[in-house]
């Protein structure tokens, strides 16, 4: 299949997945330590366990692909992770910063840590009252502190970047689906972020505006963007993450390479997953 | 014809015209209290509405009381209250700013909830988002929430600011000498009721009808953005 092969060319470019020193003579990459680590991360909603006791990390440059039936807790577990959804218990570690969930946690903790995290919905979230610069523009200005004329340069450059430089001064209502959706990539982006969460991004989308999102995610995953992404896409899951997680009620199912993982799952519970998705 | 005859009492239009001085100093007037009402009322709508949604207890209720109380109590008790009550506690205003405080009290209760509504109805992505690239809560409301809830809530103030010009024939009730007061002098004076409150109306419905109409125009805009 093209897309195989494409995708093989993509990941030929993208770092090993335990990101050991390649053997090109380019620079060493810094010895593998994760991006993100989880320590026994739980969160509930009333009675309701959403999530158990979870325990993951993520290596610099890997793309983590986190599937599941709904309700499973992968959405939950990425909105834990930025602190949308404050968890119970456990400890979030993203880059230096070390935050214990069950002790009260400070504003501008919580702002440090978001800051180092894009996350782009399902919904997109555009800001519809702006033009899509500012879209990308005003969260650089704000909490980053660049210039107006910083940010709008940055902010082209990555609108270049997902293929939507012509569309700066319009309004989101403009752009299709898939086209907002890369401008919340843009957006996320801006930011400078260790690590980009994806939240289902391609399944408020048809099929095909839904590639034209993957297509932006593959070129992020192959040029060593850190990325998490819940979604029912298992051809992104299988050909471009490294790992894949299968979850269900909130706990982790399955872990591991993710051809192992989507080919070979260990627990019936995930074959039943897998079946289902397979027979679509 | 017969009905409409007793009801002009033989008014003529040399009479009509006699009255149309006082009547447009009345109009003036009703005008004068809308606007300081609306510019005192509004603003402190606004700050109710974020009021009673703070997380510091004293203020929020204090907010609660403020607008429960405003929006409780009819407008003409509230206009009597401050002008007959509060002299007794040493306060006393001119039927002017009586007018106004009570006036600004009123519409401060009622668009601090339509102010409310249209920050509620921002939908709840827009402040996950918000969050999610790190924004200050300031931040978060002054660039994402208030531009988008104030235009949800715009025509539902400007349909306000009609009632307000409308309430403020209340205030013959404080011998506030507005449009109505006009009137209803002139009716006590020869018995012209009917005609000289048709006339008092007329005033209204020539501010009214056009407003509304711009209300209507303005609510077609202001949803401009969300439409392709």
């Amino acid at each position: 299949m093209a897309y195989d092969l494409d995708v093989a060319r993509m990941k030929a470019l993208s770092p090993s997945p335990l990101g050991a020193p390649s053997a090109s003579g380019s620079p060493a990459p810094e010895p593998s330590r994760p991006v993100i680590k989880l320590d026994h991360l739980s969160k509930s909603f009333g009675t309701f366990q959403a999530l158990q006791d979870i325990n993951l990390s993520v290596l610099q440059g890997d793309v983590l692909a986190i599937i599941g039936p709904s309700g499973s807790g992968k959405s939950t577990l990425l909105r834990c992770i930025n602190w949308l959804e404050p968890a119970n218990s456990g400890r979030i570690t993203v880059g230096d910063l070390s935050l214990d969930c069950s002790k009260p946690v400070g504003k501008e903790q919580i702002t440090t840590l978001r800051r180092q995290l894009g996350m782009v919905f399902q919904s997109f979230n555009l800001f519809p009252h702006m033009t899509v610069l500012r879209n990308v523009s005003l969260a650089q200005e704000r909490t980053l502190g660049r210039s107006r004329r910083e940010a709008d340069e940055v902010s082209m450059g990555l609108l270049e970047r997902v293929g939507l430089a012509d569309k700066a001064h319009q309004y989101p209502v403009r752009c299709s689906g898939g086209q907002q959706q890369r401008i919340a990539i843009a957006r996320a982006l801006a930011l400078d972020p260790k690590v980009m969460l994806f939240d289902e991004p391609t399944s408020a989308l048809d099929p095909e505006l839904g590639l034209e999102v993957l297509a932006v995610m593959r070129e992020l995953a192959s040029s060593g963007m850190t990325m998490i992404v819940v979604t029912h896409e298992m051809g992104f899951a299988e050909n471009v993450s490294e790992h894949t997680m299968i979850m269900a009620d909130g706990q982790i199912l399955e872990y591991g390479p993710s051809r192992e993982v989507i080919r070979n799952p260990q627990t019936e519970r995930a074959r039943r997953f897998l079946r289902a998705v397979n027979d679509r | 014809m017969d009905i409409l005859d007793s009801l002009l009492m033989g008014v003529t239009w040399a009479d009509v015209q006699s009255w149309l001085p006082g009547f447009w100093n009345g109009f003036i007037i009703s005008l004068e209290v809308t606007a300081a009402s609306l510019a005192l009322g509004i603003p402190m709508g606004f700050l109710l509405a974020l009021g009673v949604q703070s997380r510091r207890k004293v203020l929020r209720l204090a907010s609660l009381a403020l607008v429960e109380i405003g929006r409780g109590a009819p407008a003409l008790v509230l206009l009597q209250l401050v002008y007959f009550g509060l002299p007794s506690a040493g306060l006393s205003l001119s039927a002017f700013l009586a007018a106004v405080v009570a006036i600004s009290w009123n519409t401060g209760a009622y668009t601090s909830e339509i102010i409310r509504a249209g920050l509620d109805a921002v939908p709840a992505g827009q402040r996950e988002a918000s969050h999610a690239l790190g924004l200050s809560a300031l931040d978060e409301l002054r660039f994402v929430i208030l531009p988008q809830g104030l235009r949800i809530a715009v025509p539902a103030l400007m349909g306000f600011a009609i009632l307000v010009f409308q309430g403020t024939s209340l205030c013959f009730a404080i011998a506030l000498p507005e449009i109505v007061s006009r009137a209803y002098d002139i009716g006590s004076m020869y018995f012209y009721y009917f005609p000289a409150l048709a006339v008092a109306g007329l005033f209204f419905a020539a501010v009214c009808i056009p407003a509304s109409f711009l209300v209507g125009w303005i609510e077609h805009r202001a949803g401009a953005y969300a439409r392709r």
